[in-house]
């Protein structure tokens, strides 16, 4: 009996301990928190920040030249420079600053007014490769302080509105960099960035979270927001309890439609899905065998119902597209305008689901009983339910395609070092050219081109249609970019993506936008329809209103 | 015991060196790079094999081996590949909060296993015997991971007193207990159920020996029997046990800390394994072998203040 006296009055002993550590309940009050889908930051320098943990994170704290229009990347405005102008040759664009924009107090520093020796000090370090991760926008660019509002940026060779303006816009290399605190704080400035935006950076806790605290010298007024913390959680349930015991306000979530209807189902909490999406197409390796063969490539392309793919991801969330430049991009196609250039044509460029075709067109390779192939494949679910399900309709057709599931850095090393017979890329790319370069210019050819980045085709030193000819689209990418006109420039992209479809060399499936809970007391301050940060821009409009 | 001590200290480098090595070779010629994973998809060549340059990946793995020994040796664990910071400060932010957590689930489980699994013995083949080995069956069935995301439903949303986010502020005692409650319950509810396990099957063996027999052949009262001969007789097996598990312990502490977003050093492995960063990995490899080289002195070292007839040569 005394013995579970004994035990009873220890587990009462700690019940009213844990009952004594619980405090009232901790409101966020002014400050907002949001969590993503991630274990850390990579750089929150600006010219290096690439994940969307960085952006949403570098976004806070610097402006640049020019701006999208905060939730639609479809326009830009002026940012630090009030106006600009181009010269009728387009080799040499002026922008004016905007007077009085404060940069933040860094160190004891009290912070001073941006000039044009700041922003050129900014564009030359986003130009050296040894301290920028996207030195290649800006090679043939110079920059100059006419005076200290005045800043020039003289160019080699002219380059349209379309694909000059995205280089000054407040992403990566465009984000402007104060001189002095970036070089008084060296290589601590990655991890203690000073800009002139809406929020200043207080603290970084590694694995944990960024602090940002309001800029009351904001040059577009004081914020609503007393602060901002950025919280990296890789663990979807942590997030989603954070969000039902409004620990956190706002957080990332899957590209996934149960989901989506799941946080919509919940009291005080609202779900935004906007764009611009990333765009997901399969690159068929053709120096691989048998995606070296065109029939074997559109057989792939019959096997496969992009809008069930679409479906599987979510029927609010992705759609199918029919050109490897997506909507809403400049350049890109629609189901009708691919039709009727196939019927123009004589061709059929739309690929629709067609098994008989599919199987006819297998047995002409010399496949009559099918095929087998494996691929690599990263875990994470935005790439791998999609394709599970395309490998499930491929089945149906006879091709038996197997995937290696990897981790996600092991799937871009791998891709990266041509191993994939197959690939799946997911992205967005700032405009139709870096895209087309990226992935069709053969000076981008992985391990081979001269700067390699992503073209997993090999197009460009391969012959795509068979004809005994090395195909490429350089000449129509580097033709549009020369172009000042952006009508005849938009064409010039559209008929490179004709050229593709017709070779089957890439497929593209489906466009999947980005999904987001948040409690209704937070107010974006705008309407979101599309970021380029690929996470909801937070700025001196946002408000919580408890 | 001071020699012994020294001795097994000095035992534990080389063991910590072979960590240090496997761990440095598995990381390197795992697939995927750091300057890869820190520039992205927009980052030239150039950009890439300067950033190289930068991290000493360009060096040979044996100069880069050796680096990183010297490094160790001298108590510097280095920067962090990814962010650039000291990893040291890293760890030095990390490790309490690993260690509060790893403690509070050895406490929990001892205070609640050991009487449990105690009474367990003692009720052999009773109700409340079935009843506290089908509960410990559960908890050492139970995932980690699924057990926390079920208190997080009980204890911050349908009853909502604890937070799910973060570890709290380490210099606030009452914040940093608030943030440890879940955590430290979920990682003590496991322990629970392997100490009660373990010492019930410890007590049953004890309840069978001579000395026991003739402490109740001799009239003591049960109480004497149970605390002077036989929970003292079976302490020395739960203690071995107890370090054993402590370092089962530390792995599931992982778990935790991903999915109460808890800071410590699980949270940091996994992030370094994820973005490539080999020097922190390497580093928090070799925290961790050490806390377990730790854990299992201290366990050796409590075997002769339980027992005196263990001498320490």
């Amino acid at each position: 009996m005394k013995k579970m006296k004994v035990m009873f009055s220890t587990v009462l002993g700690f019940g009213v301990l844990l009952c004594l550590l619980v405090p009232l309940a901790v409101g966020s009050g002014g400050v907002l928190k949001i969590a993503l889908d991630a274990a850390d930051i990579s750089d929150i320098h600006p010219h290096y920040a690439h994940t969307t943990q960085d952006r949403g994170v570098v976004h806070l704290i610097f402006n640049g030249l020019v701006r999208y229009k905060t939730g639609d990347i479809g326009k830009f405005e002026p940012d630090l420079a009030e106006s600009w102008e181009v010269s009728e040759d387009g080799l040499t664009w002026t922008f004016h600053l905007r007077h009085g924009v404060m940069v933040h107090p860094w160190k004891g520093n009290p912070g001073y007014e941006l000039t044009s020796e700041d922003v050129v000090y900014s564009f030359q370090s986003a130009a050296n490769p040894a301290k920028s991760g996207c030195a290649g926008g800006y090679v043939g660019m110079s920059f100059e302080a006419v005076d200290p509002y005045t800043v020039r940026v003289t160019l080699k060779k002219p380059l349209s509105e379309t694909l000059f303006l995205p280089r000054v816009t407040d992403y990566m290399g465009g984000l402007v960099i104060p001189k002095k605190p970036a070089e008084e704080l060296g290589e601590g400035f990655r991890t203690n960035p000073v800009g002139t935006g809406p929020f200043i950076f207080k603290k970084y806790l590694p694995k944990e979270k960024v602090i940002t605290v309001r800029n009351e010298k904001y040059f577009r007024g004081v914020p609503k927001l007393e602060g901002v913390e950025v919280f990296f959680m890789s663990d979807l349930s942590s997030r989603k309890f954070g969000l039902r015991s409004k620990e956190l306000d706002v957080i990332e979530g899957p590209p996934s439609q149960p989901w989506v209807e799941e946080m919509q189902a919940l009291p005080g909490v609202k779900v935004d899905v906007f764009g611009p999406g990333e765009a997901g197409v399969l690159y068929f390796n053709v120096t691989k065998k048998p995606f070296d063969d065109i029939r074997v490539r559109r057989a792939i392309g019959y096997s496969i119902s992009r809008d069930e793919v679409a479906t599987t991801i979510g029927k609010t969330i992705a759609a199918p597209i029919y050109s490897p430049i997506p909507p809403p991009q400049a350049g890109f196609l629609t189901r009708a305008e691919v039709k009727l250039r196939g019927q123009q044509e004589g061709k059929d460029l739309l690929y629709d689901l067609d098994r008989k075709k599919a199987r006819k067109l297998l047995a002409d390779a010399g496949f009559p009983k099918g095929l087998t192939t494996e691929f690599y494949m990263t875990e994470r679910g935005e790439y791998a339910i999609p394709m599970q399900n395309v490998v499930a309709q491929l089945r149906e057709s006879g091709i038996n395609a197997k995937m290696i599931t990897i981790d996600h850095a092991t799937y871009h090393h791998n891709i990266r070092a041509d191993m994939n017979t197959i690939v799946l890329y997911n992205c967005w790319r700032a405009s139709a050219d870096m895209k087309l370069t990226h992935m069709y210019h053969s000076g981008s050819i992985v391990v081979t081109g001269k700067k390699p980045i992503s073209n997993f085709i090999h197009l460009g030193k391969v012959d795509a249609d068979e004809d005994g000819k090395v195909d490429s689209i350089d000449y129509l990418i580097e033709a549009a970019r020369d172009m000042l006109d952006a009508q005849g420039q938009r064409a010039l992209w559209q008929e490179a993506q004709y050229k593709l479809i017709d070779w089957c060399v890439s497929y593209p499936l489906f466009i999947k936008r980005f999904t987001y809970a948040r409690q209704k007391y937070v107010d974006w301050g705008y309407d979101l329809k599309s970021t380029l940060i690929l996470s909801p821009q937070i700025n001196e409009l946002t408000s919580i209103s408890k | 015991m001071i020699a012994y001590t020294i001795r097994r200290i000095l035992i534990a480098v080389p063991t910590l060196i072979i960590v240090l090595t496997i761990t440095f070779i598995l990381v390197r010629i795992a697939p995927g790079d750091p300057a890869e994973v820190r520039l992205g998809d927009y980052a030239t060549k150039e950009s890439v094999e300067a950033l190289r340059k930068e991290m000493g990946l360009d060096k040979s793995m044996w100069a880069q081996y050796l680096e990183t020994l010297k490094g160790l040796l001298h108590g510097d664990f280095g920067r962090s590949m990814i962010n650039g910071r000291p990893i040291s400060e890293e760890i030095k932010r990390s490790l309490p909060y690993t260690v509060q957590l790893t403690l509070m689930g050895i406490i929990f489980g001892a205070i609640f296993g050991i009487p449990t699994g105690v009474y367990t013995a003692l009720k052999r083949n009773t109700l409340s015997d079935y009843i506290g080995r089908t509960l410990s069956l559960g908890g050492l069935s139970f995932p980690t991971f699924y057990l926390g995301i079920l208190l997080m439903f009980a204890f911050s949303i349908k009853i909502p007193i604890f937070p799910v986010v973060g570890g709290g502020d380490i210099h606030n005692l009452a914040d940093n207990l608030h943030h440890l409650a879940l955590p430290g319950l979920t990682l003590g509810l496991i322990m629970t159920a392997y100490v009660t396990r373990m010492a019930r099957s410890s007590v049953l063996n004890t309840l069978n020996e001579d000395y026991v027999r003739t402490a109740r052949a001799k009239g003591l009262t049960e109480r004497k029997v149970i605390y002077k001969h036989l929970l003292r007789n079976s302490l020395l097996a739960i203690t071995a046990l107890i370090g054993v598990y402590a370092i089962v312990l530390i792995g599931g502490s992982v778990m935790v800390e991903i999915v109460f977003s808890r800071p410590g050093l699980g949270k940091m492995m996994i992030g370094a394994l994820k973005q490539r960063d080999y020097t922190t990995l390497q580093a928090v490899m070799i925290i961790f072998a050490s806390l377990v080289v730790l854990i299992n002195l201290i366990t050796d070292l409590t075997y002769g203040l339980i027992d005196p007839r263990v001498r320490y040569k």
